[in-house]
């Protein structure tokens, strides 16, 4: 008897964000292991936890001449076959992230590992001298996040956050808009990150579950307001100059009852000053709107999404222009002067924002790291704006599980 | 690419089923972020903006699908091409809005054309256009390269009995329905599509088309296919479609170019070399088809269309 069934499926939209990277729970120790990367000279990275974020970080590395994926580390070691065939040759691996740290031929390390693991791994890679590409989240309490505050001040030592967005070419000129006040003052940030699928990734067998499925245990993961939502409140407080200061929120599981303790959908508000508001979505059971992130002002509005940003405007109101100011038409019109119709959504064309180089962010987030590897500038995203989304997403948490508001601390000086 | 991939696969339940699916998906989701030109931040795109001004690292996947695009041309003497983006925009394919170039345009055309003004540097990983404004487009091979892709991805997930299609176009079976020797596939009649003029089985192997009929524009009567003839800078003509089974789903994509480009009596020749492959190729006008088959074993209805003189396979 035939009780297979014929199944057809069609092609989803799915965002790579977050890592399947497993690796060592060993304790902290601190190495003197350095080395110094000169002006011309490639630069080797060490990649802890080579999962698939961690493998997409590798894959830009490759498509910079100066950067060499020199050592990489896990836990899970069919990891290494596949970095191999990424690279294109075999790489030197490692299960223990101090014996990785112990190379002396390593100019930076890379951090891709569960977000539970981040401040480990993090702080001995910059306790034995490198620079640290750190993705997101930074820490995992808050004392985590606070501690790698601390370590990268009293140091100088970089780290640069896995916060693509912040080098996005498209995303930088439209913050450089809003601050001019193209959409007036803006007063609140709707961000959307919707999926439809489970969020599992295939497990070989059942006793990897939780080695594999990280994201989906409050022990190992934040959940979506961690591995997706932390992108979102860093372009939130990016436009509004600060961290938030308190957060409301609510999780629940209402499709995927499969054992994970983290919720399959979020939804959280965050306080900012001046009565200014965020609000955080995340769906994984309707991906009509995908992730989009909209910055409404008091004149004006923004999407943003992984690809583009689009600009939108009130009605006009009369505004008197300086004496002898120039009036210069824009471009589109459609998106500088529509009219909406009672209370009906705009339905029409927006100003797309116009940009020379729109490059993949992540490498244009990897390219960066190199620049600051060599000159020791700190980067954009540096550890100060990797605290203050972690602990926006560590406190938004605990109010979500405990359906409570909470006050979000602020960063202490080191 | 933007094409709908659909992938059909035998599961006990929806649940097992999705699960096999989302990786194959997302590894196409993967290859659509390297190599469409559709999307500003791809790789194919970056390298596009950069490499007529110099050289540009690319990473080892990358570089072999460029690797292989150029070894196809190089086969097929210049048939299959992945130098036509700027010929695909000047004729309209890009957006949609079929035009004739003029001859001046052309002229300029010629210069940004040509597989051979691109350098590729394996020591170095590196891509370079020897001539400014050459435009890579993925359309002829880059669906043949996330079927692979994707079956990979299923072959490592023990997935026993699938096929995938990439918009009809390019499609995989990958072991049998269960009961079966193989998936069933249909080979339309290009001047009445919902009659088959052949049907056959795969198993463990690729089948690709190319055909005018969804792309084309019309314009004073005579119709304008999207596939370029690279060396005469224009739309095939007199070519209705072809179908080709490879074990690659890569280059049954590129193969069906390269016979869609080619002459029947080339493409005949040119299968010599591909002993093992079986090919399709239907020429002519919609008033009067040509059935040319080259190691074709399955039954064609020669009742609409006319067999090639000397074809007896």
């Amino acid at each position: 008897m035939d009780l297979m069934n014929k199944v057809k499926l069609n092609r989803r939209e799915f965002v790579q964000t977050a890592s399947t990277a497993a690796a060592s729970g060993i304790l902290l120790q601190a190495f003197g292991a350095k080395a110094h990367a000169a002006a011309n000279d490639i630069i080797r990275i060490g990649v802890i936890g080579p999962g698939s974020r961690g493998q997409e970080l590798i894959r830009q590395f490759l498509h910079l001449p100066d950067a060499q994926i020199t050592a990489v580390c896990d836990i899970y070691e069919p990891r290494f076959t596949q970095v191999d065939r990424l690279v294109g040759k075999t790489v030197p691996s490692y299960r223990d992230y101090r014996e990785l740290l112990a190379r002396k031929d390593l100019d930076a390390i890379v951090v891709s590992t569960p977000v539970s693991l981040h401040h480990e791994h993090a702080l001995a890679a910059l306790r034995s001298g490198r620079p640290v590409y750190c993705e997101k989240a930074l820490g995992f309490t808050p004392e985590e996040c606070q501690g790698l505050v601390n370590a990268v001040d009293t140091s100088g030592q970089i780290l640069q956050m896995g916060f693509e967005y912040r080098y996005a070419a498209w995303i930088q000129k439209s913050i450089a808009e809003i601050q001019a006040g193209k959409i007036g003052e803006p007063t609140h940030v709707y961000a959307y990150w919707h999926r439809n699928n489970d969020w599992r990734r295939p497990v070989p067998s059942p006793g990897l579950e939780h080695l594999i499925n990280w994201r989906l245990y409050r022990e190992t993961s934040g959940g979506l307001l961690t591995e997706l939502g932390s992108h979102q409140i860093d372009i939130a407080n990016w436009v509004f100059g600060e961290q938030p200061s308190k957060v409301i929120g609510t999780t629940s599981i209402v499709k995927y009852h499969d054992g994970r303790t983290v919720g399959d959908n979020v939804q959280a508000v965050f306080n900012y000053s001046k009565g200014r508001r965020m609000f955080f979505s995340s769906l994984t059971d309707n991906a009509e709107v995908g992730n989009q992130l909209w910055i409404y002002g008091t004149e004006g509005s923004v999407q943003f999404t992984i690809e583009d940003a689009t600009f939108y405007y009130e009605p006009k109101k009369a505004v008197a222009a300086p004496a002898g100011a120039e009036v210069v038409q824009r471009g589109i019109t459609t998106g500088a002067s529509y009219q909406t119709k009672g209370e009906m959504p705009y339905r029409g064309a927006g100003e797309k924002v116009q940009v020379e180089n729109a490059e993949d962010p992540t490498l244009a987030g990897c390219r960066a790291f190199l620049h600051s590897v060599r000159t020791k500038e700190q980067p954009i995203a540096n550890v100060h704006v990797g605290f203050a989304s972690a602990i926006a997403t560590v406190i938004g948490n605990r109010a979500m599980y405990d359906e409570r508001s909470y006050p979000i601390p602020a960063m202490r000086k080191a | 690419m933007g094409t709908t991939f659909t992938l059909y696969l035998y599961a006990t339940d929806k649940q097992t089923a999705d699960a096999e699916a989302a990786p194959a998906f997302e590894e196409i989701d993967r290859i659509e972020d390297l190599l469409s030109n559709y999307r500003e931040s791809s790789e194919l795109s970056r390298i596009n903006r950069e490499a007529g001004q110099g050289f540009v690292t690319t990473d080892p996947e990358t570089f072999s699908f460029l690797k292989t695009s150029m070894d196809w041309s190089a086969r097929s003497q210049g048939a299959f091409d992945i130098t036509v983006g700027q010929l695909m925009k000047a004729w309209g394919f890009f957006n949609k809005r079929g035009r004739i170039p003029t001859d001046a345009e052309l002229e300029i055309l010629r210069k940004e054309t040509g597989w051979q003004k691109i350098q590729l540097n394996p020591a170095t990983r590196t891509v370079h256009f020897t001539s400014p404004g050459i435009e890579l487009d993925p359309g002829g091979i880059g669906k043949g390269f996330a079927v692979d892709k994707a079956v990979a991805i299923l072959r490592s997930e023990h997935v026993a009995s699938a096929m995938l299609s990439a918009g009809s176009s390019t499609i995989y079976a990958l072991g049998a329905p269960p009961g079966q020797t193989g998936w069933k596939v249909m080979v339309p009649d290009p001047l009445d599509p919902g009659h088959a003029l052949s049907t056959v089985t795969l198993r463990d192997t690729s089948l690709s088309s190319a055909s005018c009929a969804e792309k084309h524009f019309i314009l004073g009567g005579h119709l304008y296919c999207h596939i370029m003839n690279p060396a005469e800078l224009r739309p095939v003509e007199g070519m209705l479609q072809v179908t080709i089974v490879d074990p690659s789903a890569t280059s049954s994509d590129a193969l069906s170019n390269v016979l869609f480009v080619k002459q029947p009596v080339d493409s005949r020749r040119f299968m010599q070399s591909l002993p093992g492959d079986r090919a399709f190729i239907i020429s002519g006008t919609k008033d009067k088809a040509v059935c040319h088959p080259i190691h074709w074993q399955d039954t064609i209805d020669q009742g609409h269309c006319t067999m090639e003189n000397g074809s007896h396979e």
